[in-house]
């Protein structure tokens, strides 16, 4: 290595150290505790306890946790394809058929629930699903429906949550989906429309196969966050009606920041990273194998 | 260059649609304000109660929540963090794009792989860490988890437009490392900065989980804290939930309203790069 190219390394050391210390000290070892955790029973009072793989053998027959697994499967299957497929509807509406001002006023009204945070969203739809008073049964009313207990009822609430999600975050899909669109060069949109394709095959075989980067990009961020669904929950339903919306994420919580027993949750929070890195490994090999 | 569609029922069908997807996306939010105007001491919200200017609730907050700490909690974080991020963001992303370190591939890859890891998992032990050192109530404690690969991602995809023949001009006329650094290279990146400013500051201020460990003492809780633990108390009166949840709200609707070309462009980006 020639003296200035030493140099520059030196300065380029210098420039990453501070950072990479940050993320080694409080996000990178912080993993590897929580790996350690995973396998002792530690309740902060006393020093961790050795116990195995016992917790994960107490995992598979905790039916609160079975419980929760199955309603963060059905949260991430609601959620991640409504908020993507409707997010490439409307962007691509606007993006081929509203290229103009009133196109451009809604894109920036559907991006505002984004803005609010997950507290501020689930304060305003518990208000309104409240089963009196609530202002969706009063509209619904109107038309002779309900009312309708939309959070009492396990199956319902859980929907009623996925949903209140999709509200929350469609707006930020929308937008990277509407980059997208716009990005696929024109050229290639002028050529179909000259060779005569209608709208519906234009969309499904010129805009999609161009976008499955973003597509795959919309996947990945919605299935990462879904699985991780906390906020919502917390606020909307504390997991409620009779466990009918725990999700992993608010289990995790409870058991290590209520219950303090750190070792247990820890055990449930490395599964739950396994979990994202499967079904991440098997929407990678789809997207792959697509091709 | 689809003119000829513009009439036709498809295209009128899709605009209703559209309109009315616009619509669903801020009625709520309309809503949540009305009802923080109105007087909600009775489980059915009549739309005569509501009065707008009447800031009873507000004042209710403020009076008898102690909401100015929760609110001034919250604006700490925001401006550490926005500070820090940027700091750390910059310098990483400078480094790893245009410094030649040896191994720096396999670093960067493992920073960018902790985005994949749930919070969760980070967690835990960040509360056993801080708890420890008696970090715990801190505001160092709130802000040290917004410090992240995704800064420092989106600031080396904005390296990469800065032209290595500036840099290596600037060192030929024997510019000093930290003058190339702040004189040259900041100023071109300064877009993505405030880009990235604006994101730190929305999840800094909408932070949930986090704060909720982090912040055992009610004079530490963050404004997101202060909103959903309103709850316990007001199991029928909607009002002061609804004017705690409008307040946090308020502050990045206004940022949005004038930057708002940080906003989309800064996701715009991140999507159609990465």
């Amino acid at each position: 290595m020639s003296p200035l190219l030493r140099r520059q390394a030196g300065y380029g050391v210098a420039y990453i150290t501070p950072g990479m210390l940050i993320l080694l000290v409080f996000c990178i070892a912080p993993i590897f505790m929580t790996l350690y955790y995973s396998f002792t029973e530690y309740n902060l009072a006393q020093p961790p306890d050795w116990l195995s793989l016992e917790n994960y053998e107490k995992v598979f027959t905790n039916s609160q946790l079975r419980k929760a697994v199955v309603n963060t499967v059905i949260y991430v299957i609601i959620t991640v394809p409504i908020q993507t497929l409707l997010a490439m509807f409307v962007a691509n509406f606007l993006a081929e058929y509203l290229n103009n001002r009133y196109g451009r006023f809604l894109r920036s009204i559907i991006f505002i629930p984004t803005l609010a945070s997950y507290v501020a969203a689930a304060t305003v739809w518990k208000v309104i699903l409240a089963s009196r008073g609530g202002l969706l049964n009063e509209v619904l009313g109107i038309f002779g429906i309900g009312p309708i207990n939309w959070l009492g009822e396990p199956t319902l609430a859980l929907i009623c949550v996925s949903l209140v999600a999709v509200w929350k975050s469609v707006g930020y899909f929308t937008i990277i989906f509407y980059a997208g669109i716009m990005n696929i060069s024109v050229d290639v949109r002028e050529a179909a429309l000259v060779d005569g394709a209608t709208p519906r095959q234009r969309f499904w075989k010129i805009t999609v196969p161009q976008l499955k980067p973003i597509i795959y990009l919309n996947v990945t961020l919605g299935i990462i966050w879904s699985f991780q669904a906390f906020d919502i929950v917390y606020k909307l339903t504390g997991g409620g009606p009779h466990n009918g919306t725990t999700t992993i994420a608010y289990i995790i919580y409870t058991y290590a920041f209520q219950d303090f027993r750190i070792g247990y949750a820890s055990a449930v929070a490395i599964l739950l990273l396994l979990v994202i890195l499967v079904v991440h490994l098997i929407q990678q090999h789809f997207f792959e194998g697509d091709d | 260059m689809i003119r000829h569609e513009r009439r036709s029922v498809r295209f009128i069908v899709g605009l209703i649609l559209v309109t009315l997807f616009a619509l669903m996306c801020v009625i709520p939010l309309i809503y949540m304000i009305l009802v923080s105007f109105a007087d909600t001491s009775t489980m059915y919200i009549q739309w005569d109660d509501i009065h707008l200017f009447d800031f009873s609730n507000y004042i209710y907050l403020f009076q008898n929540r102690d909401f100015a700490r929760p609110i001034l909690n919250s604006l700490i974080v925001v401006v550490i963090s926005v500070i820090l991020v940027d700091l750390v963001s910059c310098t990483m992303a400078y480094g790893f794009e245009k410094k030649p370190i040896p191994g720096k591939k396999p670093l960067f890859n493992m920073v960018l792989a902790t985005m994949m890891i749930p919070t969760q998992v980070v967690f835990i032990s960040l509360y056993v860490m801080m708890r420890k050192w008696g970090l715990l109530n801190t505001y160092i404690a709130l802000v040290i988890p917004l410090v992240g690969a995704f800064g420092v991602f989106m600031m080396r995809q904005f390296m990469q437009s800065v032209p290595n023949d500036f840099i290596e001009a600037a060192q030929i006329d024997g510019c000093s490392e930290i003058h190339i650094y702040t004189r040259i290279v900041l100023p071109m990146v300064k877009p993505a900065r405030i880009t990235l400013a604006v994101f730190t500051f929305n999840s800094a201020w909408n932070a949930l989980l986090w704060p909720l460990i982090a912040a055992t003492k009610d004079e530490m809780n963050t404004l997101t804290v202060a909103t959903s633990s309103l709850t316990s108390y007001f199991a029928t009166n909607y009002g002061p939930e609804m004017a705690a949840a409008t307040l946090s709200f308020i502050v990045p609707f206004v940022l949005y309203c004038f930057m708002q070309k940080q906003f989309v462009e800064g996701i715009a980006l991140g999507g159609v790069k990465g």
